[in-house]
């Protein structure tokens, strides 16, 4: 018996609800010598600029209780060669390619969409509204007036759809979501990675040279997930839900809060097959109680 | 490269600074080039989070030996584990030391956790083309963390220790052996491998630039996946940030930037 995962938002048919969240899957291949890429749903790529980044200066990471620190700062090699090199090698996988993007304004964000609206390997944008480790990242999310005009000139620049990643921290968070569906948004991502810090006590020094840096991995995990409720209870727009995800189980929390598609991040770190593992996780999943698609158990929470 | 599940099959201290942790891979043990590392989960749980990275120390048939310090949370983990016990390896990887160096005479600087790679690369060294015996010069604190004979006689190098203390060999840092020996040398005849504390190897490349000899260095970062893809681990070089764990952790000195 064969279970159908296949999930459908945004006018696009993903074969099954399950990705990896931008910057935890590498630039091309790295785990390509694990599983081949078109077991999953689609990928998000690492966000890619207008211009190259070098990134911030290390240390960049560090281990936190049940998860781990990051202040990579957004390092890529531009749009440019993201064009010529990666996109033409992903045209190549049986998968969806999400790339995720980010500017400094709202001028940047339209360029990239305008370059990558004529890319036929490409499935949909990602727009990097809440990135903790650069300056001005989560502004869009702290002004909704301003991620409203920020949709609405991406829109102009692609046929593509748009989908919002978004901070928890975000001033008024449902005020922010209110807006970009307004916009006309296709979908929002959340949750992006939450502020915070560790310092090495014996030499009393921050551990990362940036100071603070975005949380993510096992811990933020309740916290994404009330944000996934928050979202599906109140609006109907399709949700990339992650934070914390490292197995089937937890990506079937956020399947049944309603999440669309869900993204694996950090544990890939930890175990490189842990996105297909979610996959299987699932299907074993729903075989096991006897169900025979995905659409049956999303969104099916019980509150009372 | 593999990411798979290992018995244990001995974890016991060697001295004051080293334990030694042998476990079996077949896939592992035919793979395996010094100066590469492995990426260990110590527990399957959500805490401690991340793997942890080690270097080879030895093959033995397909026994795979790895001498480590306690050095935070995750070694002194390590030191409870008992045979039997599973481990999830994922390796091998990075780039590793350079095995062929023409005709130059080797000299290789180790120190701390530096050292278990460095004897790697002195017991497999490749047969014939160099007239001069390489040299394995080590540097610790004290006599106690000087390796047991035992563990030095497979080294197809001449091994010179230096204590801070003055309890074993040379009194000082291991650069005051390496000064000696430069003078001793034509500088352009040498190549120099170094792997340990900052410190320890920044200072090894300063005297290599002083007098303009060749060399690699084994670099370290803080890491998360260790197969490129986080980009967290990086090492400042001349053409910008590379992977110390893809694009290293062996970096030639000219390319590092000191």
């Amino acid at each position: 018996m064969k279970i159908d995962l296949t999930t459908k938002i945004a006018g696009l048919t993903f074969k099954n609800p399950v990705t990896v969240a931008s910057g935890t899957f590498g630039t091309k291949d790295e785990f390509a010598k694990f599983f081949s890429y078109a077991k999953l749903g689609a990928v998000i790529t690492k966000t890619v600029t207008r211009k190259p980044r070098a990134g911030n200066p290390m240390p960049r990471i560090c281990e936190t209780p049940s998860g781990m620190l990051n202040s990579i700062g957004l390092q890529n090699k531009g749009i440019d060669e993201f064009i010529d090199d990666t996109i033409p090698h992903f045209k190549k996988i049986n998968t969806h390619l999400i790339v995720n993007i980010a500017g400094e304004n709202i001028e940047d964000f339209a360029e990239l969409a305008k370059r990558l609206d004529n890319e036929k390997g490409v499935s949909a944008l990602e727009l990097n509204l809440s990135c903790p480790n650069v300056a001005h990242g989560t502004e869009f999310c702290d002004e909704p007036p301003m991620a409203h005009d920020l949709i609405k000139a991406v829109k102009e620049a692609t046929k593509l759809p748009v989908f919002a990643k978004i901070s928890p921290e975000a001033r008024d968070f449902l005020k922010l979501v209110e807006s970009l569906m307004k916009a006309q948004v296709d979908g929002i991502s959340a949750i992006n990675t939450i502020r915070g810090m560790a310092v090495d006590v014996r030499t009393r020094k921050p551990k990362l040279a940036r100071v603070t840096g975005g949380l993510s991995g096992p811990a933020i995990k309740p916290i994404a997930l009330r944000y996934c409720h928050e979202i599906k209870s109140r609006f109907k727009i399709p949700v990339i839900a992650m934070g914390g995800i490292s197995n089937a189980k937890d990506a079937l929390e956020f399947i049944i809060t309603g999440a669309d598609l869900v993204a694996i991040g950090s544990a890939n770190f930890v175990n490189p097959t842990a996105s297909v593992d979610v996959v299987k996780g699932i299907e074993d999943y729903l075989k096991e109680i006897k169900l025979k698609s995905i659409n049956e158990i999303r969104g099916t929470l019980k509150l009372n | 490269m593999f990411d798979e599940k290992v018995e244990i099959v001995s974890n016991e201290k060697i001295n004051s600074a080293y334990w030694k942790l042998t476990f079996a891979s077949k896939n592992l043990s035919k793979k395996v080039l010094p100066g590469q590392f492995m990426n260990v989960q110590i527990e399957d749980q959500t805490d401690p989070f991340l793997r942890r990275p080690f270097s080879y120390y030895r093959v033995s048939g397909s026994k795979i030996e790895v001498l480590y310090e306690i050095l935070g949370r995750c070694t002194e983990i390590l030191t409870k584990k008992k045979k039997g016990e599973v481990l999830k390896i994922l390796g091998p990887l990075g780039k590793p030391f350079a095995a062929k160096i023409g005709n130059k005479k080797r000299i290789l600087v180790a120190g701390g956790i530096g050292v278990p790679p460095l004897i790697f690369l002195a017991e497999n060294l490749p047969v014939g083309a160099y007239g001069n015996t390489p040299l394995l010069l080590i540097g610790c604190h004290t006599k106690s963390e000087a390796l047991p004979k035992s563990e030095l006689k497979k080294v197809k190098a001449e091994v010179l220790y230096a204590t801070e203390d003055g309890s074993f060999g040379e009194k000082g840092f291991v650069t005051v052996v390496l000064q000696k020996l430069i003078k001793e040398h034509d500088p352009k005849s040498l190549f120099i491998q170094t792997c340990g504390p900052f410190p320890m190897m920044n200072a090894v490349m300063k005297i290599a630039r002083a007098h303009g000899i060749e060399g690699e260095a084994s670099m370290e970062e803080m890491m998360a996946c260790g197969v490129g893809a986080c980009l967290g681990c990086m090492t400042e070089t001349k053409d910008g940030f590379k992977t110390s764990c893809v694009e290293g952790p062996v970096f030639g000195f000219e390319k590092l930037k000191v």
